[in-house]
C-alpha cells in the first residue's frame, strides 16, 4: 500500500515537477510568475490532438509539431505583450500573465468547446509493470523517465552550453549581462520558448490520464505553481523536488487520510511552509535594505 | 500664519453647492431609474452594485495596501453561503445575517492576512489562491451546505416586507452599495486609509513612523473580506441559487480585472470598473445577437471554431483588456477620467 | 544603571559572519546634536537600523530615557518617541506632502475603521481629529517652507524638497529623539545652509535631541555637540568635533592609507 502510493505519488509529482520547472525557468530570468503556463500547455496539447486526430499525422509528427507550436507561442506572448510593459511591478506581471490565461482559455474553448476528448497515446495507461509489491502503468513509467531525461538535459544545458550560461548570467544580473554583450532580449525569447515547450510536454503526458478539455491544466498548473513555491521560485532543483514532494504528500494523504480533501492539502502545506520559510524550502530569503 | 485654512475641506465629500446639487440629482436619478427601466436593466443594475462593492473591497487590498489576492471568490462564497445558511438554519433576519456573514468573511480575511504578513509577490498570490480553492472545495463537500448541488436562497423579506422582485432587491442592493462606497471613500481619507497607502508605498517607512504592520496588513485583509462578504450575500439573492462551482478561480481573476479596469487605488475608479465590466460581462454573453458583428462571428465560428464555444469570446476579450490596460494605462478608467477632466478644463485651448 | 538620555551599549550585529557593527557604545545627552561619521560601509546606517528596530542586534542594548528598548518592533520604538529619516528617501510617493506628514501623526491619532468610515459632518469625531492634526502639520509645513509642495504628490517633487518632506514627516511624529541619515545628501549649498539653520532650530526651539549621520564634514563640525567616528563597524574615537577631527585614525580612515586595511585585518 505505502509503496504503491509512493510510486504513483512520484509519477504525479513528476508532472508537477515539469510544470514547476517551466515556471521557474521564466521566473528566474525575468521575475515573471507565469500564470499562463497551464493554458499555454493546454493549447499545445490541443494542437497535438488536432494534428493527430483531425489531420491524421503520425504520433511523432504531431507531438513534435505541438512542441514547435509551444515554443513559438511562448516567444510570441513574451515578445508581443510582456516586452511592451514598461517598468512593470510584480502585480502587473501577475496580471498580464493572468490575462494570457484568460485569452488562451477562451481561444481553446471557442475552438474545441467544452467536449471531453481522448488524446490517444502510444504508451498505454492500462498495461502495468510490477515493481516489487507495487505496480506502475507504462504511461506513468514513461512520464517518470521523460521527466528525468528532461531534467538531466536542463542541467547539462545550464552547465555547458553558451546560451545556458548566458541565461544564468541574465538571471543573476541583467544589466551586467547586457553590458557584457549578452543580448538579453534574445535570452528572454529562448527562455519563454524553452519553458513553454517543457510545459507542453507536461500537458501531453497528462492528457491521456485526464480528459482533454480546456480545463485540463487548471488544477495541474496550480499544483505545479505550488510545487515551485514550495521548493522556492528561484531554484530549478528545488522546484523539481517541490513537485515530487507535493505529489507524494498528496497521494499519501489521499490514501491514508481523506481522498475527498486530497487537493486541498497541497495548499495547506504551502501556506504552512511559507509561514516558516517565506521563500520556499530550498531558496534563500532576501530582505530589502534601506 | 497669515491665512486661515478650513481643513474640513480637505476631507469633506462635497465642497461646493454645485457638487451638492449634482449629488442630490444622482440620488434622485438612482431612485427613479428602476421605475422607468425594463426589468432586465434593473437586474443588471443590481449586478453592477454588487460588483462595485467587491471591486472596492479588493481595491482596498490590492490598490491601496499593495497586497495581491487571487482568492477573493472564497470571501465572496463565505458571504453568500454565510447569509443563506444563517437565515435557513438559525432564522436570522436578512440584514443581520448579511452583516454576520460578512464579519465571518472578515474573520477569515484576518486569518489569511497572518501568513500574508511575511509573503510577497508570487508567494502571496499562491497562498491566497490556495485559500480560495480550499473554501470552495470544503463547501462543495459539506452536505450541510448542499454539497455540489448547491443551495437555494431563502425568501427575502426586509423588516417584514417581502421582497420578491428585482425592483425590491434593487433598493436594498443599491442602498447598501451607496453606503459602502461612501464608507470606503471616507476610510481612505482618514487615518486607517493613510496607513494602508503608506504600507503600499514604503512599508519600512510606515513602520518606523509608528504604523503597526501586523495590525494594518491583517486589517486590510479583514476590511477587504468584509466588503466582499457583503457583496457575496447580496449575490446569493440576485441569483436565488448558489453552488460551489460559481465561486471558482476564474471569478477571482474577474474581480481583479474589475479593479484593474477601474484603476488601482481609486474608489471612484472602482465604481466605474464595477459598472463597466458588469455591463461588458452581461453583454458579451449574447454577443451573437449583436447586429452585423454577431452574424460575422457566427459564420467565422462555423468555419473555423465552434458555435457552442462562442460565448467564450468574453474570456478572450477580458484577457485582452487586462493585458492591454496593464501595459498601456495602468491607472485604468480612472486615468482616462482624470485626463478627460484636464482636457475639458483647458478646452478649447 | 545609565543616567543618559539615550545610550547604546556594546552594540553588535553581524551579517553572515561579517561584523557590520562591532561593540559600538555611546551616549547622548538631552538636547545635544550627536553625529556619527565614517567612510561608506562603516556601519552607520546599520546602527540607525538597530536603534529604530528594523534590525535585531546580535548583542548589546539600546537605552532610551532609562528604558531598555533593544529589539522592540519599529512601531513600538516610534511610540517611545524616536523618529528617523532615510538615506535613500523612503517617502510615500503617491501621497501628497500633507498626507505624508499626516501619516507622521499616526501614533497621536485614534480614528479607527468604523469612525473613519462613517464621519459625515464637520463635528464628527473623526473629522474633528483630522482637522486638529492638519492644523498641527500646517505648522511644520510653515516651519520648513513647504507651502508650495503642500498638495503635490511627493514623487514628483525635486530631490532636495523630498528630503525636507522626510524631515517634516519625522517631526510630525513629535519625537524626543530624531535620527537623521545623511539629510544633506543631494542638496545644493544653498539648501544645505537652510538645512543647518533648521536643524539648529529643531534642537533649540523644539528641544529635540538629534542623532546625525552626515558626510559633509563642515556641517558636522559646525553643528555637532559630540562626534563619534567609526570604521569597519568599530568605534575609532568619540569626543568634541575638534578632537575627533584631529585624531590620526580618523584622518587615516578618510584618506585611506594601506595600514588602515592592514590594521583592520
Amino acid at each position: 500500500m505505502f509503496l504503491q502510493l509512493l510510486l504513483s505519488g512520484i509519477a504525479f509529482g513528476s508532472l508537477y515537477a515539469l510544470i514547476a520547472l517551466a515556471m521557474v525557468i521564466i521566473y528566474k530570468t525575468s521575475e515573471v510568475p507565469n500564470f499562463g503556463q497551464g493554458e499555454m500547455a493546454m493549447l499545445s496539447t490541443f494542437v497535438a490532438f488536432m494534428l493527430l486526430d483531425t489531420y491524421g499525422h503520425s504520433f511523432f509528427v504531431s507531438f513534435s509539431g505541438a512542441l514547435v507550436f509551444a515554443a513559438f507561442l511562448g516567444v510570441f506572448l513574451e515578445f508581443v505583450f510582456l516586452r511592451r510593459a514598461k517598468d512593470p511591478n510584480i502585480l502587473s506581471l501577475i496580471l498580464i500573465t493572468l490575462g494570457f490565461e484568460m485569452i488562451l482559455y477562451g481561444v481553446a474553448s471557442w475552438k474545441w468547446g467544452a467536449d471531453q476528448r481522448d488524446l490517444s497515446f502510444p504508451v498505454s495507461d492500462f498495461d502495468l509493470v510490477n515493481i516489487g509489491p507495487a505496480v506502475i502503468s507504462y504511461l506513468n513509467l514513461a512520464t517518470l523517465l521523460v521527466t528525468l531525461v528532461l531534467m538531466v538535459l536542463l542541467f547539462l544545458f545550464f552547465r555547458y552550453t553558451k546560451v545556458g550560461i548566458a541565461m544564468k548570467a541574465t538571471q543573476q544580473n541583467p544589466m551586467a549581462a547586457r553590458i557584457n554583450g549578452i543580448r538579453v532580449n534574445r535570452i528572454l525569447s529562448v527562455t519563454w520558448a524553452m519553458s513553454s515547450t517543457i510545459g507542453a510536454v507536461a500537458g501531453m503526458l497528462l492528457a491521456p490520464v485526464a480528459t482533454l478539455d480546456p480545463n485540463l491544466m487548471l488544477e495541474p498548473l496550480l499544483k505545479g505553481f505550488a510545487s515551485a513555491v514550495l521548493g522556492g521560485m528561484t531554484t530549478l532543483v528545488g522546484a523539481a523536488l517541490g513537485g515530487y514532494m507535493l505529489g507524494i504528500i498528496e497521494n499519501l494523504f489521499g490514501g491514508y487520510v481523506s481522498l475527498e480533501f486530497k487537493s486541498i492539502v497541497a495548499f495547506g502545506i504551502i501556506v504552512l511552509v511559507l509561514c516558516f520559510r517565506p521563500s520556499g524550502l530550498f531558496a534563500k530569503h532576501y530582505v530589502r535594505k534601506v | 500664519m497669515d491665512m486661515k485654512r478650513d481643513y474640513y475641506e480637505d476631507i469633506q465629500l462635497l465642497d461646493s453647492k454645485v457638487l451638492w446639487f449634482w449629488f442630490l440629482m444622482l440620488i434622485a436619478a438612482l431612485a427613479t431609474f428602476p421605475f422607468i427601466a425594463p426589468t432586465y436593466y434593473v437586474y443588471m443594475a443590481n449586478y453592477m452594485a454588487i460588483n462595485v462593492i467587491v471591486t472596492i473591497g479588493l481595491n482596498i487590498l490590492v490598490g491601496y495596501t499593495g497586497q495581491i489576492s487571487l482568492g477573493h471568490a472564497g470571501f465572496f462564497a463565505i458571504g453568500a453561503y454565510g447569509t443563506v445558511m444563517l437565515m435557513n438554519l438559525l432564522h436570522f433576519p436578512f440584514l443581520l445575517a448579511l452583516v454576520a456573514a460578512a464579519l465571518i468573511a472578515a474573520f477569515f480575511g484576518f486569518i489569511l492576512g497572518l501568513p500574508a504578513l511575511r509573503l510577497e509577490g508570487p508567494y502571496l498570490a499562491i497562498a491566497t489562491l490556495g485559500f480560495g480553492m480550499a473554501i470552495t472545495q470544503v463547501i462543495g463537500r459539506w452536505e450541510l451546505f448542499g454539497g455540489r448541488m448547491g443551495v437555494e436562497a431563502p425568501a427575502l423579506s426586509f423588516f417584514g416586507i417581502p421582497v420578491t422582485t428585482d425592483l425590491g432587491r434593487y433598493f436594498i442592493t443599491a442602498t447598501i452599495a451607496f453606503v459602502m462606497v461612501l464608507g470606503a471613500r471616507n476610510l481612505m481619507k482618514t487615518r486607517v486609509g493613510r496607513a494602508f497607502i503608506a504600507i503600499r508605498d514604503s512599508d519600512i517607512a510606515a513602520e518606523t513612523m509608528g504604523v503597526n504592520l501586523v495590525y494594518y496588513k491583517t486589517l486590510a485583509f479583514a476590511v477587504s473580506a468584509f466588503y466582499t462578504g457583503i457583496a457575496g450575500g447580496l449575490f446569493a439573492f440576485l441569483l436565488g441559487f448558489i453552488s460551489p462551482s460559481t465561486f471558482n478561480f476564474i471569478l477571482s481573476i474577474y474581480f481583479l480585472a474589475f479593479v484593474i479596469v477601474g484603476g488601482l487605488g481609486s474608489i471612484f475608479g472602482s465604481v466605474m470598473g464595477g459598472i463597466v465590466m458588469t455591463w461588458l460581462l452581461l453583454e458579451l454573453d449574447k454577443i451573437q445577437e449583436l447586429p452585423f458583428i454577431g452574424g460575422m462571428l457566427i459564420s467565422f465560428s462555423e468555419n473555423f471554431m465552434t458555435v457552442a464555444g462562442l460565448p467564450n469570446i468574453s474570456s478572450i476579450i477580458f484577457g485582452l483588456i487586462i493585458v492591454l490596460l496593464v501595459i498601456f494605462e495602468p491607472l485604468g478608467l480612472y486615468g482616462f477620467w482624470i485626463r478627460t477632466k484636464i482636457y475639458w478644463k483647458t478646452w478649447p485651448f | 544603571m545609565n543616567e543618559a538620555f539615550f545610550s547604546v551599549e556594546n552594540l553588535c550585529i553581524s551579517f553572515g559572519g561579517l561584523m557590520a557593527v562591532d561593540h559600538v557604545s555611546f551616549s547622548v545627552n538631552k538636547g545635544f546634536i550627536f553625529s556619527i561619521i565614517g567612510p561608506n560601509g562603516a556601519g552607520k546606517t546599520t546602527i540607525f537600523n538597530c536603534i529604530s528596530g528594523l534590525y535585531k542586534p546580535s548583542s548589546g542594548t539600546v537605552f532610551f530615557q532609562g528604558e531598555d528598548i533593544t529589539g522592540l518592533k519599529p512601531h513600538r520604538i516610534a511610540t517611545k518617541g524616536i523618529a528617523r529619516t532615510f538615506q535613500n528617501i523612503e517617502l510615500f510617493s503617491r501621497m501628497t506632502t500633507m498626507e505624508n506628514l499626516m501619516l507622521g501623526r499616526h501614533i497621536h491619532m485614534k480614528t479607527g475603521v468604523l469612525s473613519g468610515a462613517t464621519f459625515y459632518r464637520r463635528g464628527s469625531k473623526a473629522a474633528r481629529e483630522e482637522i486638529r492634526h492638519r492644523e498641527h502639520v500646517e505648522k511644520i509645513i510653515d516651519l520648513l517652507d513647504l507651502q508650495s509642495a503642500r498638495n503635490q504628490f511627493v514623487g514628483s517633487l525635486p530631490y532636495g524638497t523630498q528630503k525636507l518632506v522626510e524631515l517634516g514627516r519625522a517631526l510630525a511624529v513629535e519625537p524626543k529623539l530624531l535620527l537623521l541619515d545623511e539629510p544633506s545628501a543631494g542638496m545644493n549649498s544653498e539648501e544645505k545652509q537652510d538645512l543647518v539653520f533648521w536643524i539648529k532650530d529643531i534642537q533649540d526651539e523644539l528641544g529635540i535631541t538629534i542623532l546625525l549621520i552626515e558626510h559633509d564634514m563642515k556641517m558636522v563640525m559646525d553643528i555637532s555637540d559630540r562626534v563619534l567616528a567609526i570604521n569597519f563597524g568599530r568605534p575609532i574615537i568619540e569626543g568634541v568635533p575638534e578632537e575627533v577631527q584631529r585624531h590620526p585614525d580618523v584622518l587615516k580612515a578618510y584618506l585611506g592609507e594601506d595600514e588602515t586595511i592592514g590594521d583592520a585585518a
